[in-house]
């Protein structure tokens, strides 16, 4: 008893005694990440960004994904819709046939669209026609009590409504204002800003699809990648910002221009037109800088009896990669060509345009006979990297995806059961993981909660600003 | 750029009258036959950078076309026309949207894995003032027979995890 | 509509990418020139028209004020 309570031994303390009781006590690495970030157990972690609040009015997918980042990692968001109408990403699905509903209680036969997915979860849904004169000071009221905004109306449309940076840095000096649009100001400052055009502007379209010879044509891809992708540069944008802000106490504005956006991604396309006035062109489904390095097309379907064109004619693709001398040479004594070595045994060669026309050609000559998982597992078994070109169907039945939690169901508390692929745009955190709380709410489904029970407005005015419709 | 292909064969005494479209996909830089989606007629083209160098030339009866046009219409007929896929008129084309895509909204009340989802309308209410909804839904208090289904499924085994 | 009669394909594909400018070239006569066409706005006024040869797949930006008089890989249109 008498034992000095500031001293202890170090047996008496629990875990490992010395540097090899350590090394024995530590988990393999693979079950260690499985223990460390634990998929499906996200709920009972912190969150790294709680505390912090943001207003969003902002529609369809660039700028929600903003935000979207934020309140998956613990932000409390408050998105700011059209009364009765809503965010008009929600009246977008694909094919005009997939809805959750309702979207509204004056509009029970409306619903939300899965375009939606993804851009706006976790956060409460309020509504306000913000700028009517009447509402500006339930608008100002929150921005006092806010981190910061993001927007995504035309450049100047919230400085002509009184709510621009200018404004509401001086109802809240630590305000971080985000503007998110097409092009910012300059010569082109008029104008949206859709995805298409981000990815047609900046010149990334431009470099994608087949080469002219090959009859190719410039190409969007499929997804409005660069919607995500800039919505995450923003997000950057916001959290550096923050940084500053616990530096220094202020806000900023971010100005982001969506069609700047994808110059980004264009690596060497810039300053090789710097250097020689070279225009790179598409290259399909190689690559121009390592060769073998692309997809090609197997002689035969995974699935020739699917009903589903998906996996009947296109489950045929295998993207193969062997661009080492050692992994190259390898390849061609797999295909039975050693002649294709001889000619191209130095990557130089092989990587040269000519050369890969002729490389991959043989290359398909060589899977025209075979299926797509035949071609995948001879190359495998190799040691080379070879793997299928998957569908949507494979991805949900991808064994790898399921155990890492890429794809997961989960039941929306309130429309139900969704398979979502969500909350992987920041890659796994084991301390902090994103979460999906819920995939979105209807219009003005947080009306009571915000404008009466966080800003005080007494519900008799609720109620009449609703049956007004400004909110 | 799309030239097409305007069949004035005689048929049955009237002229085919169909206009073959030319989509500029297949056809930009291309040389061969093919066949008019209405009569059948094949004739020989040969198109350079979206421009009609040779042809149409009619080819003699019974040549076999290499292609057949993605689409064609008769302008002179209304609404008359041929889309794409059509066994011997026109080509297929392999993104066909699938059977289930009707471009109306599809109504189902459980996901493919069998557990309930508001994917049908009209949803009973459950706002309170200005918009409000509760965090829950109450499928048990809202939707009493889809709970019922939702509790059969169940003891049938249909609800699974994957 | 652009008459074919008479012309080879090489002819007939002349007229169709029929030239903006005039210069004293060699790339006119060469295989592997995609010229700048009649009446187009947008690519930058000072060049002729694109390399498809020298750094295919790639195109090549050829100037007009830098006259290309002799090539290692030029080869005459047919
Ligand atoms: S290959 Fe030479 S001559 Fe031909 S277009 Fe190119 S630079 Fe001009
Ligand atoms: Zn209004
Ligand atoms: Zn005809």
């Amino acid at each position: 008893m008498t034992k000095d309570l500031r001293e202890c031994r170090i047996e008496d303390l629990p875990g490992p005694k010395s540097k090899q009781e350590l090394d024995e006590m530590k988990m393999p690495y693979e079950e260690y990440c499985k223990a460390a970030f634990a998929p499906g157990h996200e709920m009972g972690k912190p969150e790294s960004l709680k505390g912090i609040r943001w207003m969003s009015t902002t529609m369809y997918i660039f700028t929600p994904h903003s935000v979207a980042n934020l309140a998956e990692l613990g932000a409390e968001v408050i998105k700011v819709e059209m009364p009765r109408m809503g965010d008009p990403m929600k009246h977008t699905s694909p094919f005009n046939e997939a809805y959750l509903y309702p979207l509204h209680d004056t509009r029970p036969v409306t619903g939300t669209g899965y375009g939606f997915m993804n851009a706006n979860p976790n956060e409460y849904y309020i509504s306000m026609d913000y700028h009517l004169p009447e509402m500006k000071e339930a608008f100002y009221r929150l921005v006092k009590m806010s981190d910061g905004l993001t927007e995504c109306y035309r450049p100047g449309t919230f400085d002509r409504w009184k709510q621009s940076y200018r404004y509401v840095q001086e109802l809240n000096p630590r305000f971080i204002y985000v503007w998110g649009g097409g092009f910012g100001y300059g010569p082109k400052c008029f104008g949206g800003s859709y995805d298409i055009l981000g990815q047609a502007h900046a010149g990334l379209a431009s470099v994608t699809g087949m080469h002219e010879s090959m009859g190719g044509h410039c190409t969007k891809h499929s997804n409005w990648c660069i919607d995500w992708y800039s919505g995450t540069q923003i997000t950057f944008g916001i959290l550096a910002a923050m940084h500053w802000r616990a530096k220094t106490g202020l806000g900023t504005m971010i100005e982001f221009s969506q069609v700047q956006a994808a110059t980004r991604c264009l690596g060497h396309t810039v300053p090789m037109y710097g250097r020689f006035g070279i225009v790179r062109q598409r290259w399909g489904n190689w690559d121009t800088q390592l060769c073998v390095h692309g997809i090609i097309l197997c002689g035969k379907s995974d699935f020739p009896d699917s009903i589903n064109p998906q996996d009947k004619f296109d489950a045929r693709y295998a993207m193969v990669s062997a661009f080492q001398d050692a992994d190259f040479k390898a390849l061609c004594g797999i295909i039975k060509k050693p002649d294709l070595y001889s000619s191209y045994k130095k990557h130089k060669e092989r990587v040269g345009a000519e050369a890969q026309v002729d490389i991959y050609a043989q290359l398909e000559d060589w899977a025209k006979d075979k299926s797509r998982s035949e071609v995948v597992r001879i190359l495998q078994n190799e040691g080379l990297l070879c793997e299928p070109v998957m569908n949507d169907r494979e991805v949900y039945e991808n064994e790898h995806y399921r155990q890492r939690g890429t794809v997961r169901w989960m039941e929306d508390p309130l429309f139900g059961d969704v398979l979502v692929q969500g909350t992987y745009s920041a890659g796994m955190l084991s301390k902090t993981p994103r979460r999906l709380y819920w995939i979105w709410r209807p219009v003005g489904a947080d009306n009571v909660k915000i404008y009466h029970e966080m800003l005080g407005y007494p519900i008799s005015k609720v109620q009449e600003w609703y049956d007004k419709a400004w909110i | 750029m799309c030239d097409i292909i305007w069949c004035k064969k005689d048929v049955e005494g009237k002229p085919c009258d169909t206009v073959n479209y030319l989509d500029p996909y297949c056809f930009w830089n291309w040389k061969g036959t093919i066949n008019c989606a209405n009569c059948g007629t094949v004739y020989a083209i040969h198109m350079i950078q979206g421009h009609m160098y040779k042809g149409p030339d009619e080819q003699p009866a019974g040549t076999k076309p290499d292609t057949s046009p993605l689409y064609a219409d008769k302008p002179l007929e209304g609404y008359i026309n041929f889309p794409s896929g059509m066994e011997g008129r026109t080509r297929p084309f392999q993104c066909l949207p699938r059977h289930i895509y009707l471009g109306v909204p599809d109504m189902v009340k459980f996901s493919i894995r069998g557990r309930p989802l508001r994917g049908w309308r009209p949803q009973p209410k459950s706002a309170g003032i200005a918009g409000q909804f509760p965090f829950n839904w109450e499928m048990k208090k809202l939707s009493p027979e889809v709970w019922a289904e939702y509790q059969e499924k169940i003891a049938k085994g249909e609800v699974k995890d994957w | 509509m652009i008459e074919a009669k008479g012309l080879t394909p090489r002819q007939f594909l002349d007229k169709v990418l029929e030239p903006e400018k005039e210069s004293d070239h060699i790339c006119w006569q060469c295989e592997f020139l995609k010229p700048v066409i009649k009446g187009s706005s947008f690519p930058p006024a000072d060049i002729i028209g694109w390399c498809m040869k020298i750094h295919w797949p790639y195109y090549w930006c050829v100037a007009d004020f830098n006259v290309v008089k002799k090539c290692y890989v030029f080869k005459q249109k047919g």
